[in-house]
């Protein structure tokens, strides 16, 4: 059989990851750091590059009934692609040993490609459980002390994972393939039973994506973490959770979308109250950053709970939005950590110190709060209009009273930040360097200009919207 | 046609992103260029808009997916509350700063609230109007927390806590409006706002007036002001009270223009206005740092303005934007003299700031003449606006909305009582610690310049403001 030259960009997108995978399965056996290093970031790009592509053609294709190209999959397959070549970057010039990172990376990117590209329930499950389990063997690695942070994650993965399961098997009898496919609304019982499965699913999501009330693992992980896997964990295994929670609730659960403003706006609001409330009290910045991206979750819960198109594209932004900021601002932080520099106390006359990372400590938090004209204003432009539109305006003004109590926090840390004088300088690793300034175009400039971006959400989500 | 406001807009973004990149070396040349360039072009702006029909707008694509658009115009209130603007920020480029302490974080800043300034008069789009607010928030936050005095830590936090609330509550407004009219064009929502339902209008009303009643500020939400003031350094004080006020006045003065609903409410907000005028006025006679008293004045100011605006009458309005641009010149005029006085003698307490006339002669004369300005004698900017706001709302609210005139009497009075007891007294005087220096002089001169000509030629500005 000739090879179909459209065939291309699908092939690049497999062959890439499965190159990702293959470079993980000899991450112990060959010593070559430089070698795999370049050979996964390439491998990376190419994700990227190809998923670009591929939104672009619009294509909506089925591969062996478990994964779909559309662009809904190529936008996330994008985001997960760079963020992972972040963390890459970042673990590569870390003074860890690589080559056991790469061995796990490998398998971690296989499930979060795996759910993202998913069109099958079980696609999503073992994408989760690869994933989690991996990530969780990564936070080991570096140092015996990270394993409490480790067993805990591994632990509420585990019951998120219990409770999913059995989440799934309720749907068993109306779609036995368990493809994500529209299950049509049930009279009497089964209706029921669609919406205790709903509930599960929701709940078990909520524990990845550090949704109110299983969010308490979530301060302690970070904390506990190395510090490349901190981005890691916030930027990207959160996105991934919201992406299968996106994808379940809009498609498989489609029919059901008048239940989720009764369950979702309740919980958004608690996660952002939550989240922030805790965020106050904090003194440690990553802890503090851990509380803030629970209330940055509860945000992208308000675009959830309005269940529109509009709703849909404003928690699409809003995830991409947080996603680079929160890499940016824990790669700092991570990057002062490894420096003994924890406290709010600690971060005084940074500015002196090393004014670049100052600058862009500040500019990710005001982003975070919300400052115009950057990117987390944006966000929360689209979130609360989309849930004003949708007749939610307590919601939108609980939203608002919100971004206004975080504003508290940041500012404290941004106002020792540029408080005392230092002699010592600090200088920027060349790693952590790159994934700042990428983090930081993508705050400041897709901030001033939000335009592009707000249309690929907008095509996303009207092609998720297409499939029920 | 050449692109006025892109322009305008455009100076202090470039100066902005060079001085960051040089690491604030060469902020304070870049600021008194950028803000001369911008005094230049508004002022030509004015100039055109007074000779002819010249009414400017530029409109940029910005997210079309929501339909907002960037767009900027000359309106006659626009105008002139650019041309005070630029003619405080050149002032506070050029000499507010006579330590010459942190000079390339101070230029910097000002860039920064340039920006904010230059965009927020000449905004046609709430969005962008939201925008250029919460940079201008931010740049005075690091003004005060950076450059201020001892106790600048709380100052500015206070000052940003408020602030910012003012800020939530202007973005939920800004919500309101764009769900009820589905635009976020100023002219658009003005021309239809009849048809946002009442119960709505009232909810955008209230937002909006508290946003904007806490950056004026109007008792009870003025609490952050006199510390601000007191705690920020010169620069900080000239741009807080100066500009950063007029951003309340400024989007008041939008408000009651754009929904109808503001009649409803319009003795309602002139009551609390001129209860906010008395409040500062009597709170202003126990203080005793020059720089307290001055900052209390500005409450006053700002209460017997926001009356003009309650009118709705056009001598009130335009005795509204008379008001605004007059005192944001004195008040400028007067923290910059307090701010060299300091620089000077080392003190501004009342009782302890002595000999200040045999000192220095154009300081004294300069803080007399920003004490007659502040109170509204004639030939100055101030009694123009006076006049136009009392016959406004003697017009609209009748006999009893004279009253407010017993502030401006009660705060002359205390602050002819501070020329009498510290400048003019010249028992046990102190010595000067350093002279001032020539363009600390350039920036008074400017100053007392505007002071003077929009006092002497008041038409000027009536006729730009006629349109």
């Amino acid at each position: 059989m000739a090879y179909d030259i459209s065939a291309l960009p699908y092939s690049i997108l497999a062959g890439s990851i499965f190159i990702i995978v293959l470079v993980s399965a000899v991450a112990k056996l060959y010593n070559g750091r430089k070698v795999l290093f370049a050979l996964s970031s390439a491998a990376l790009i190419a994700v990227v590059l190809a998923s670009y592509f591929l939104f672009l053609s619009g294509s909506n294709t089925v591969f062996l009934n478990i994964f779909r190209v559309y662009p809904f999959s190529d936008l996330f397959g994008m985001l997960i692609a760079s963020l992972l070549l972040l963390v890459n970057i970042q673990a590569f010039g870390a003074s860890g040993d690589y080559n056991a990172f790469l061995s796990l990376f490998g398998f971690a990117s296989l499930g979060m490609f795996a759910v993202v590209f998913a069109s099958s329930l079980l696609a999503i499950f073992l994408g989760i459980e690869a994933m989690m389990i991996a990530t969780a063997f990564m936070i080991i690695i570096e140092h015996r002390h990270h394993v409490e942070a480790a067993i805990k994650l591994f632990l509420m993965g585990s019951v998120a994972a219990a409770v999913f399961a059995f989440a799934i098997a309720l749907l068993l009898p109306y779609d036995p393939a368990l493809s994500l496919a529209a299950i049509p609304g049930l009279p009497g019982a089964g209706k029921y039973l669609i919406s205790l499965s709903l509930f599960l699913i929701a709940a078990s999501l909520s524990f990845e994506a550090g949704i109110f009330p299983f969010n308490l693992w979530i301060p302690d992980v970070y904390e506990g973490s190395p510090g490349y896997m901190t981005p890691m964990l916030a930027g990207i295994n959160k996105k991934v959770a919201f992406v299968a929670m996106i994808s379940i609730l809009f498609i498989t659960f489609g029919y059901y979308v008048h239940l989720f403003p009764l369950l979702f706006v309740a919980l958004s609001a608690a996660t952002m109250l939550f989240g922030n409330l805790l965020a106050l009290v904090q003194d440690n910045v990553k802890r503090m950053l851990a509380y803030s991206s629970i209330s940055q979750a509860g945000y992208i819960m308000v675009g959830i709970a309005v269940a529109t198109q509009y709703g849909i594209e404003s928690s699409i932004f809003q995830i991409f939005a947080h996603a680079f900021m929160v890499v940016g601002a824990f790669s700092i932080v991570a990057w002062l950590e490894s420096r003994n520099i924890k406290t709010v106390g600690d971060y005084a006359g940074l500015a002196s110190r090393n004014w670049i990372a100052s600058l862009s400590l500040t500019l990710f938090m005001l982003s975070m709060a919300g400052i115009p004209p950057l990117i987390g204003f944006d966000g929360k432009f689209l979130l609360f209009t989309s849930a004003a539109y949708a007749g939610m305006l307590p919601l939108a003004f609980f939203g608002v009273i919100n971004s206004f109590i975080s504003m508290y926090y940041y500012w404290k840390v941004i106002s020792s930040v540029y408080s005392e004088r230092h002699k010592e300088k600090l200088r920027l690793t060349r790693s952590v360097a790159f994934s700042v300034a990428v983090a930081l175009f993508m705050v400041v400039i897709v901030g001033i200009y939000p335009q592009p971006l707000i249309s690929l959400a907008g095509e996303a989500s009207r092609s998720l919207l297409a499939l029920v | 046609m050449f692109p006025l406001f892109a322009i305008i807009i455009g100076i202090p973004a470039v100066a902005l992103l060079a001085s960051v990149l040089t690491g604030g070396r060469f902020g304070k040349r870049l600021s008194i260029s950028s803000t001369l360039a911008t005094m230049v072009l508004s002022l030509y702006l004015a100039a055109s808009t007074f000779f002819g029909n010249f009414a400017p707008s530029e409109t940029y694509g910005y997210i079309s997916a929501l339909g907002i658009n960037l767009k900027f115009a000359a309106t006659p209130f626009s105008v002139v509350l650019l041309l005070m603007a630029s003619i405080v920020l050149f002032a506070t480029a050029l000499s507010g700063n006579p330590e010459a302490e942190k000079e390339g974080t101070a230029g910097t800043l000002i860039l920064l609230f340039q920006l904010a300034a230059v965009g927020i008069f000449t905004a046609r789009n709430l969005f962008a109007f939201f925008i250029f607010w919460d940079i201008g928030v931010i740049a005075l936050f690091f003004m005060i927390n950076r450059l201020g005095s001892s106790n600048r830590k709380k100052a500015s936090y206070k000052f940003l806590m408020y602030e910012i609330f003012a800020s939530a509550m202007l973005f939920f407004g800004i919500i309101l409006l764009y769900m009820t009219t589905h635009s976020l064009d100023i002219g658009y929502i003005t021309a239809n706002a009849s048809s946002i339902p009442l119960p709505y209008q009232a909810a955008i009303f209230l937002s909006l007036f508290v946003a904007f009643m806490t950056n004026m500020p109007l008792f009870p939400m003025h609490a952050w002001l006199p510390d601000a003031h007191t705690e920020a350094s010169t620069q900080g004080s000239m741009l807080l009270s100066g500009v950063l006020t007029k951003f309340g006045g400024f989007g008041m003065l939008l408000l009651f223009g754009m929904l109808p609903i503001a009649h409803a409410y319009a003795l309602d907000t002139a009551v609390a206005a001129s209860f906010s005028a008395f409040y500062a006025a009597f709170l202003l006679l126990k203080q005793t740092d020059i720089k307290r008293v001055i900052a209390y004045s500005t409450i006053v100011e700002m209460g017997i303005i926001m009356l003009g605006v309650s009118t709705l009458n056009q001598f009130g309005t335009f005795g509204a934007v008379y008001a605004m641009l007059s005192h944001g010149v004195t008040i400028a005029l007067l923290f910059l003299v307090v701010g060299v006085l300091h620089y000077v003698f080392g003190e501004r307490d009342i009782s302890k700031l002595r000999g200040a006339l045999s000192g220095s002669k154009t300081l004294s004369y300069a803080f007399i003449i920003g004490v007659f300005a502040t109170t509204g004698i004639p030939l100055t900017a101030t009694f123009v606006a006076d006049i136009l706001i009392f016959l406004g709302s003697l017009g609209a609210f009748g006999i009893y909305s004279l009253l407010p005139i017993f502030t401006i009497a009660v705060m002359g009075w205390y602050l002819y009582l501070v020329i009498d007891r510290s400048i003019m007294n010249s028992k046990n005087p102190l010595p000067v610690l350093n002279p001032p220096g020539l363009k600390q002089k350039i920036g008074i001169a400017l100053l007392l310049l505007a002071i003077f000509a929009f006092g002497v030629f008041p038409f000027v500005i009536i006729k730009i403001l006629k349109g």
